[in-house]
């Protein structure tokens, strides 16, 4: 496990280990971006609320949408 | 083989009466013709490009002017105020504070050259915006002239019109005040002033020289400096004139992607013939909005593409074009999604844009989310304020970033198309607060007799 990441209380549902803070990288219409998120080390997985789901990631989409 | 596109009604450049017009097409070029019994035949080029003009279409189910200023009475284009007959709400409502300026330019659809006596009193402005409160509710609001910036008490005028409920004030200037007075810059900002329409011309001394008599590329750099430095956005707008300034569209452009997050935008403004113009129009020095996109994409060497372009939702489709970008940290410009291309059909936004929603919230869910139900309360609110942060950094970027490409094609009397003004969004207002789509309010005879200015 790399000391350098930050272990975030949440533990991984499926694989029972703690996530970890990590620059994960998003992409959307060819756009990317990358930010500090909990990720699974052994799955891969990243935990986004869904408040964030609901709230904020929407508020990007329209935002890379040119309507 | 020529081919007729439609019927539709226009002016007669000589008396201004009405009368009937073709629009045919051939060979990639788009003419509007027309015959004034007294006067004779006239003959206007529309459009001019790869893109042909039955491809650039957005149709809309009109608006409805819910309290128009006049009615109707001679018809189109002779009862503006709006009018019961028109078909588009105001998006843009623009007021002259001033018809002084200090340029004379070669170019100027407001053949600006006034007096400071005849500068808008406070009570006149705040009627005019009353009346367009009243008509149009908050709308964007453009204070031009003439030069604005040669009123002191612009940011009075910019605060009045913030107090009595319009959020977006912009101001159309030629940036020579915004250069030299910086403290001006700021008293604009303090007043809240939102965005700076820069009459840019281009990236070569030569150019402003020609277009407006002076070197202002100097100038007009510092302005922008003040401008970012009192966090006030821009667009860039030249004036392209065939043989002036097309040659260096792409080197605008780069150049405004290398001013942003200051400069939002380009918006292209092909001359047309009207207010003070040097001389008759000669149709081969006609820029049209195909021939731009065009240029664009072949002075950007593809880096632009002329398939990222769509016609507006607001306006007639003919009257503009619009990319949106984000400017990447190497200054190139990446194009974001078009919602509209070309459609076929009628459009609903509305449903269009559900449908996006659901397609992109589709694409956004790849990772399944875990929810552990060991995480307690704290943690829970912990999380949510790092990813809230995490999430606003994101839009933040996004939103310094953005982007825009635009041009708009102003209506003259040799080419005006009366069924295009009926969907204008850009009115002027006039002293009697009625509201005049763009370019009848600035439209000339051959004389250089107005319908709407200074009558």
């Amino acid at each position: 496990m790399d000391n350098n990441k930050q272990e975030c209380e949440l533990i991984c549902g499926k694989c029972q280990v703690p996530l970890q803070m990590e620059k994960v990288e998003f992409n959307y219409m060819n756009h990317q971006f990358r930010h500090d998120f909990p990720r699974c080390p052994v799955c891969g997985q990243v935990y986004i609320m869904e408040e964030i789901v609901n709230g904020k990631m929407k508020e990007v989409e329209t935002a890379l949408e040119d309507k | 083989m020529k081919r007729i596109i439609s019927k539709t009604e226009s002016l007669c450049p000589v008396c201004l009466k009405k009368i009937n017009a073709i629009i045919w097409t051939k060979d990639n070029e788009t003419y509007l013709e027309k015959s004034c019994p007294e006067h004779g035949r006239f003959k206007a080029l529309l459009w001019r490009g790869s893109i042909p003009i039955e491809k650039w279409v957005r149709p809309k189910i009109p608006a409805v002017i819910k309290r128009p200023n006049t009615s109707i009475d001679k018809g189109c284009p002779f009862d503006c105020g709006l009018c019961a007959a028109h078909r588009q709400h105001t998006c843009t409502a623009l007021i002259e504070v001033t018809q002084r300026c200090n340029l004379r330019c070669s170019f100027c659809f407001a053949d600006a050259n006034g007096d400071i006596k005849d500068d808008l009193s406070m009570e006149q402005l705040e009627f005019m915006y009353n009346r367009v409160m009243q008509t149009s509710g908050n709308c964007n609001i453009q204070l031009s002239g003439g030069e604005p910036t040669l009123r002191d008490d612009l940011p009075d005028i910019i605060k009045l019109g913030h107090e009595m409920g319009f959020s977006f004030i912009q101001i159309n200037t030629n940036g020579i005040r915004l250069g030299e007075d910086e403290a001006y810059v700021k008293a604009l900002k303090e007043a809240g002033l939102n965005s700076v329409f820069l009459q840019f011309d281009g990236t070569e001394d030569e150019i402003f020289q020609k277009l407006r008599g002076k070197s202002l590329l100097a100038v007009k750099t510092k302005a922008l400096d003040n401008c970012r430095k009192y966090r006030i956005g821009v667009v860039l707008v030249p004036t392209l004139v065939r043989g002036i300034n097309d040659h260096n569209i792409g080197s605008i452009i780069d150049f405004a992607a290398s001013w942003n997050p200051t400069v939002k935008g380009v918006h292209f403004q092909p001359a047309s013939y009207f207010g003070r113009i040097p001389g008759l129009p000669v149709e081969a020095k006609r820029l049209t909005l195909g021939e731009l996109m065009d240029q664009i994409e072949m002075q950007t060497e593809g880096r632009i593409l002329k398939s990222g372009f769509s016609p507006p939702g607001c306006e007639n489709a003919r009257c503009s074009f619009l990319g949106s970008y984000l400017v990447q940290p190497n200054k190139t410009l990446t194009l974001l999604q078009s919602a509209a291309k070309c459609c076929e059909k009628v459009e609903n936004a509305e449903v269009g844009a559900q449908k996006t929603k659901a397609q992109v919230a589709q694409k956004w869910a790849s990772s399944e989310i875990i929810r552990d139900p060991r995480i307690n309360k704290h943690e829970e609110k912990k999380q949510l304020d790092h990813q809230q942060d995490q999430w606003d950094e994101i839009l933040n970027e996004i939103r310094q970033s953005s982007f825009s490409l635009s041009a708009m094609a102003f209506q003259d009397v040799w080419n005006v198309d009366l069924e295009r003004v009926k969907d204008c969004c850009i009115h002027v207002v006039n002293p009697k607060g009625q509201l005049i789509p763009f370019c009848l309010y600035n439209l000339t005879n051959i004389n250089g007799q107005s319908i709407y200015r200074n009558q």
